[in-house]
């Protein structure tokens, strides 16, 4: 298509306006002349194909500089930056104007909160419309995981942005609206592509560099929305069908970034008086504290997205073996050379929700280890913890606690003052993984939120489903968690699919080296979106072993034959078998023929 | 929108508006709309609503102008509001005048007959508004079904909408100034200044042409009181639950009420409004703010409550006719039994017995006051893990008024009523519980043996008189509870144990046990065919990730509601040659019950009363006036049959002898699949499910051959029965 003509790295509103202008005015000259940008209401004029070719087909989305905390303040607005979060809250519809008549050339105002050129009043103009979501960094994520998305270097974008924005300065005054169509074609983009090493330090310390420390907001600083983040971002997205992105999903925007430090809001506005009870959505995110990123492409992200190299190869089944066998061993090292309970580990770790028919859920494996005390708690829980930190993207540790239960938050809430959703510790993306330590509960009274949120577990539990308050009535949420409860004996509070007794004979070392770690997240990831293909044969032969197995075991439930079931496939997939063998059968059997031995 | 480039004949428009007005005849030929402005001329109403209903079927209908109306809405209203203020006639009725207002406009219109202002400045006439004493409303089409609010898109904007949603919101009623009204202190002249807006900036200097000449700079003072105010309130409106999609969140819309339809929504209410979709600019600091951002609200037209009782239920579209062809089939109890819970195995007598549940019979009210009840009580009993839970929660779904609730985890205002102080006033306020919730509806109480023993005495007054009373803190009331209870519970020692008798397992006192209309033991027997169908189910849903096939359709709950409820409009009554049939069953089963010396269940005259509410509810379910003989016969099978599990195990002990028992299961697997043949290898297969071996198959086979009850191939040992 077009070459990029403009840096769409420093100067993406160059380019939609560009193929805009371009597209509205081959509109024109079609339609004859009347109203030619009526079409491109919840349309792509072209846009975003030229920044998809860019971004995926030229590589340059190594060039886009990740969002995070702390370089929030460096980037400067209006350029490209990608941000990865989850969705925590969508705030419905915004309604914009998307495009105006300037005199006898159609301007758009898509991807971007504020127009360079000033709105003729009156002017034909039409209204738009965009949804915002609110992204949050997601919630439990292993530190791992960070280091897997590296953008360009932060010192070269402040520099390149801010020696741009410096030759600006220049020219503009103080002006800070960008005049976009101006350094578009102009010598300023070419800055960001070739960063001139020598000016990082001259540039960074220059006295009317405009991004300053200073500069730099306290983050949010009331709205402690998420316990223990301080960031979010506000993304807007444009034409997007709506069944593409759902709540709680994790996922990389890759936009157009705005953030405006000096349009604080004051504390209190007069206008309020008549606004008491409707406040809008977004007075709450300011925009002085929560950038805005205007979406052009998005994608969602899983737990391949996270590892840092993939292995080209194709997964054959020798190779997962063998990393099956160092991670197993592994596992029963941490877990104090106690096989069994490695096993049952492995498969846990593999455990995915596959789907949920009618009320039952097919393929999670919650795991409860019991015979903790106190003391094996806390050597063998924290070796479990860095051990799952370390192999999955995100993972949470909860202290299970009569204080915890009674005072935590777990389900999230709908406040229909403000509009939002109040998240709760249950508010989690697909996949995590949730470790309970329930050899801190010790007798006591619960209070009525202690008794909702024991429901809320025991319904995560049960059914993979949270449900979400919503004042009037209550949204059951579907999630896909691991769960892994650690206690004394068997849980009855978190009733867990497997049971199993944890006898740990010695407190061997444990490290492994950076390679094996990342073989074994690859590995984990590879294995649990492994297909299953059935093989009628060997359902058959399964069928007819279960009612067998029925005659002598009268105590057989279906939860049980369905966790047997669910143990088989998920052991056959991690020998990296594509489909369920009669052998696969018999070791589960024989596992839980073990189990039964240790639970007596 | 369309109005915006096509240059519109406004004056056209009014013309066609007061064609419509003067000349539209209601159903019975009456000048409707001329009535309503008649009302509003002697003060009686102020809202002219125009349905689009009316305009669709005005005899002179013109297409254009419709669409117009509904694409341009706003416009319209003025439109049509300068058409009621041309056609206004005069009051017919004395009316009190002596309103601050009133008074007003009597002197502004002697003064502007006096010729005092110049009637060139356009501050100084009076805009139209200030005289109505009407406010024009634009009905949406009844008949279309609402838009969700997430349906509600840009396009949409200026257009006459109906959505309905949950009211989350409502800001108090607060007066909006319509007309502005100014005395100057100069010329002493009034000046009007129209808002339109939220927010108006007043004047200051008086803009009449003699002050302006004079330079005077007259100061203004604004007139509160012969200023125009409308009623306005706020009302944030969220989704419905079923209307958000899987995984996402309810979206939510703002809605402006003005003048008469304010204070008609309380928050918690669903209700379905038409109004206009209206972008508002931002102003002042909030437009800085917010940049290119426009605000969205709905200008309110209308508001409906939504129904939510089975005899205010609305048939929609085709529901009716579906409804007939139901009907005239004529397996419609076992079709819609088998409807409810479709995902649950088996149970079929438990469903149809929820079935009842669900449809009841008519409360009936003698002539000494007397209330008898019809709402049926069923309370379900068995071992865990036997689907009860979601059988209950089932039945909640499928009713229009259901509440779900746990015998133990009922605390505070707890099943009945409670009352609890006030925290900011310190007043007491009454609170109903889940009982009084489900107010004509039903309340399902899972974990019922659990419950607290003061809230179970409390549920003896609910389930025969129907009220709860109250007597706390000074406050003696009694609500009403007209709910049919549906609970479920497990056995004392949390399974059935079959060495003990069954009133040592139902560990329910008699004095509640006999309120239960029906009472279902359902118990989790171990047997091969049960064990093959379990694997098969659980080794399917692995295999394929889907449930296996039913076998069948089930109806959509919104089929069932809907036949439910028009189930529920006829009031059967139980003929005299009836009531000495069901006398002598009821005298028998008591009989029988005498007889026995560990009774399943206690029959007492409240088992009378069953049989005819369950006749009953038999009878409406086939849209039947009278009760039949077969209604009464299938009500005492299901009183039979929910003991059944017990039955058959008294039967086992019994001790019908081996051969007789073979031939009881052959002839059953023949009637069950309705033919006369039954392959030896399949009758091998039955009884040794039943731990009968192959020589005890001879021996039956041969005995019962030589009856000539059947006959045997001579090779291949096929049995055909002779006679079925």
């Amino acid at each position: 298509m077009v070459g990029p003509q403009y840096d769409l790295v420093g100067n993406p509103l160059g380019a939609v306006r560009s193929t805009f202008e371009r597209a509205a005015a081959a509109a024109a000259a079609e339609s004859g002349g009347r109203d030619p940008v009526a079409a491109f209401r919840a349309k792509d004029w072209g846009a975003t194909e030229v920044f998809r070719s860019f971004l995926f087909d030229q590589g340059g989305i190594d060039k886009v500089p990740v969002l995070d905390a702390s370089n929030l303040g460096l980037i400067k607005p209006n350029t490209l930056v990608r941000f990865r979060g989850m969705v925590q809250d969508m705030l419905g519809s915004e309604f914009y104007a998307g495009a105006f008549k300037d005199g006898s050339t159609w301007r758009t105002n898509k991807f971007t909160d504020f127009s360079p050129f000033t709105m003729p009043h009156p002017c034909d103009s039409h209204l738009w419309e965009r949804h915002l979501l609110h992204c949050v960094p997601v919630p439990g994520q292993n530190s791992w995981t960070m280091e897997s998305s590296p953008g360009p270097d932060l010192r070269q974008m402040s520099n390149c942005s801010t020696s741009e924005q410096r030759d600006k300065r220049k020219r503009d005054g103080d002006d800070d609206a960008m005049d976009v169509s101006e350094n578009g074609n102009g010598e300023g983009s070419s800055f960001s592509k070739k960063p001139k090493e020598d000016g990082v330090q001259g540039s960074s310390s220059s006295p009317e560099m405009p991004v300053s420390e200073d500069r730099v907001p306290e983050m949010n600083g009331d709205d402690h929305h998420i316990p223990g983040s301080f960031f979010s971002c506000l993304v807007k997205v444009y034409d997007m069908p709506e069944s593409q992105v759902k709540l709680n999903d994790v996922a990389e925007f890759i936009g157009v970034y705005t953030f405006d430090p000096e349009l604080a809001a004051p504390v209190d506005n007069s206008d309020d008086i008549m606004f008491d009870l409707l406040e809008d959505v977004t007075a709450q995110l300011p925009p002085s504290k929560v950038p805005r990123l205007h979406c052009l492409m998005s994608r969602k992200l899983s737990c391949h997205d996270f590892l840092s190299k993939q292995p080209a190869v194709e997964p054959s089944p020798s190779l997962l073996k063998g990393i099956r066998q160092s991670l197993l061993s592994h596992l029963t090292l941490v877990l104090g050379k106690d096989d069994l309970a490695a096993h049952c580990l492995l498969l846990h770790l593999l455990s995915r929700l596959r789907t949920k028919v009618d009320l039952v859920t097919v393929g999670r494996l919650s795991l409860n280890f019991t015979g903790f005390n106190r003391e094996s708690a806390s050597i063998f829980g924290n070796r479990l913890n860095t051990l799952v930190q370390r192999l999955v993207p995100y993972s949470q540790a909860i202290p299970l606690s009569i204080d915890y239960l009674n005072t935590a938050t777990l389900q999230p809430r709908k406040d229909n003052k403000s509009g939002r959703l109040v998240t709760g510790v249950l508010q989690l993306p697909q996949g995590t993984h949730l470790t309970f330590d329930e050899t801190l509960l010790q007798s006591g009274s619960l209070a009525s939120k202690g008794v909702e949120n024991t429901v809320l577990l025991k319904n995560l539990m049960e059914s993979q489903m949270v449900e979400y308050d919503f004042e009037y009535y209550k949204l059951e949420m579907a999630t896909d968690v691991q769960l892994l409860t650690l206690s004394e004996a068997k849980s009855n509070i978190l009733p867990s699919d497997l049971v199993v007794p944890f006898r740990p004979s010695s407190v061997p070392a444990v490290n492994a080296s950076l390679e094996e770690l990342e073989s074994w997240r690859w590995y984990l990831a590879t294995v649990r979106s492994l297909p299953q293909l059935s093989e009628p044969e060997t359902y058959q032969a399964i069928q007819d072993d279960m009612v067998n197995v029925m005659r002598n075991d009268r105590s057989l439930g279906c939860s049980e034959l369905s966790r047997w079931l669910t143990m088989a496939q998920l052991t056959a997939s991690s020998f990296g078998e594509k489909s369920l063998s009669m052998e696969h059968w018999q070791m589960v059997k024989e596992l839980e023929r073990l189990r039964k031995e240790r639970m007596q | 929108m369309a109005a915006g480039t096509k240059t519109v004949d406004y004056a056209g428009e009014r013309a066609l508006a007061k064609d419509f007005l003067t000349n539209f005849a209601g159903p019975h030929g009456e000048p409707k709309y001329q009535n309503m402005l008649q009302d509003i001329a002697n003060r009686k109403t102020r809202a002219v609503q125009i349905e689009l209903d009316d305009l669709f079927h005005y005899k002179d209908l013109d297409e254009e102008f419709l669409q117009r109306v509904t694409e341009n809405t706003k416009r319209y209203i003025g439109i049509f509001a300068e058409a009621v203020d041309e056609l206004m006639p005069e009051p017919t009725e004395a009316f009190t005048v002596d309103e601050d207002r009133d008074i007003l406009m009597t002197q502004r219109v002697d003064e502007g007959a006096d010729g005092g202002s110049d009637g060139t400045d356009p501050l100084q006439r009076m805009p139209p508004e200030i005289k109505r004493f009407f406010e024009v409303y634009i009905k949406a089409f009844s008949k279309a079904t609402p838009l969700t609010i997430r349906q509600v898109k840009a396009s949409n904007i200026g257009q006459l909408v109906k959505i309905s949603g949950i009211v989350t919101r409502c800001s108090d009623v607060k007066p909006l100034m319509q007309v502005a009204v100014y005395t100057c202190e100069e010329c002493g002249f009034e000046i009007y200044q129209e808002v339109t807006a939220r927010v108006f900036m007043p004047l200051f200097e008086c803009p009449s042409q003699r002050c302006k000449l004079n330079k005077a700079k007259g100061n203004l003072i604004l007139q509160l009181r012969a200023s125009k105010f409308l009623k306005f309130q706020e009302v944030k409106l969220q989704e419905l639950s079923e209307h958000v999609p899987k995984g996402h969140i309810p979206r939510s819309l703002t809605a402006h009420l003005r003048g008469e339809l304010t204070r008609k929504v309380a928050p918690g209410d669903v209700v379905e409004m038409s109004g206009v979709f209206l972008p508002m600019p931002y102003f002042g600091f909030r437009a800085m703010r917010a940049g290119l951002v426009a605000d969205t609200y709905l200008e309110a037209m209308s508001i409906t409550h939504f129904k939510k009782k089975y005899e205010e239920y609305e048939l929609k579209g085709d529901e009716q006719e579906q409804i007939d062809r139901l009907a005239e089939d004529g397996d419609i109890y076992s079709k819609l039994s088998k409807s409810l819970a479709p995902e649950i195995f088996g149970h079929e007598d438990v469903k149809k017995a929820l079935l009842l549940l669900l449809v009841g019979a008519p409360h009936r009210k003698l002539a000494d006051g007397m209330k008898i009840r019809g709402d049926l009580h069923i309370c379900l009993m068995g071992d865990p893990g036997v689907a009860k839970s979601q059988l209950l929660k089932h039945i909640i779904n499928v009713a229009p008024r259901g509440v779900y609730t746990t015998g133990r985890g009922s605390s505070g205002v707890g099943l009945t009523a409670a009352v609890q102080k006030d925290p900011v006033t310190n007043e007491f306020v009454l609170e109903g519980g889940a009982l009084v919730l489900a107010d004509m509806g039903i309340c399902a109480i899972d974990e019922f043996d659990k419950m607290e023993e003061s809230d179970r005495t409390a549920i003896h007054e609910v389930m025969e008189q129907q009220t709860v009373s109250i007597a706390k803190a000074g406050i003696t009331t009694s609500l009403n509870a007209r709910t049919a209870v549906l609970a479920a519970a497990n056995p004392a020692w949390g399974r059935y144990d079959m060495r003990r008798t069954p009133a040592e397992n139902i560990n329910l006192p008699p004095a509640l046990l006999s309120r239960f209309d029906l009472l279902w033991l359902i118990l989790d027997r171990a047997d091969m065919e049960n064990d093959l169908e379990m694997a098969r189910h659980v080794v399917h849903v692995h295999q394929n990730l889907e449930s296996p096939a039913l076998g069948f359709t089930p109806l959509e709950p919104s089929v069932l509601r809907a036949y439910i409820s028009a189930a529920r409009r006829v009031i059967p009554s139980v003929p005299r040659d009836l009531e000495e049939y069901i006398a002598t069953a009821y005298s028998s089963i008591r009989q029988e019950e005498a007889k026995s010396n560990a009774p399943h269940s206690y029959t007492t005259i409240r088992t009378l009363l069953s049989i005819v509410r369950i006749s009953i509810a038999l009878a409406r379910l086939r849209f039947s006036e009278t009760v039949a003989q077969s209604d009464v016969d299938e009500a005492l099978r299901l009183m039979q049959m929910s003991k059944y599990s017990l039955y058959s195990d008294d039967r086992q002990r019994s001790g019908l002898d081996a051969i007789s028992d073979i031939y009881s299961i052959l002839r059953d697997e023949a009637a069950r699949t309705s033919s006369m043949d039954v392959r030896y290898a399949h009758a091998l297969n039955l009884i040794s499910r039943k731990g009968y071996s192959e020589a005890q198959l001879k021996e039956c086979l041969e005995e019962y051959a030589s009856l000539n009850v059947w006959q045997i191939h001579q090779s291949t040992f096929d049995i055909h029965f002779i006679d079925a």
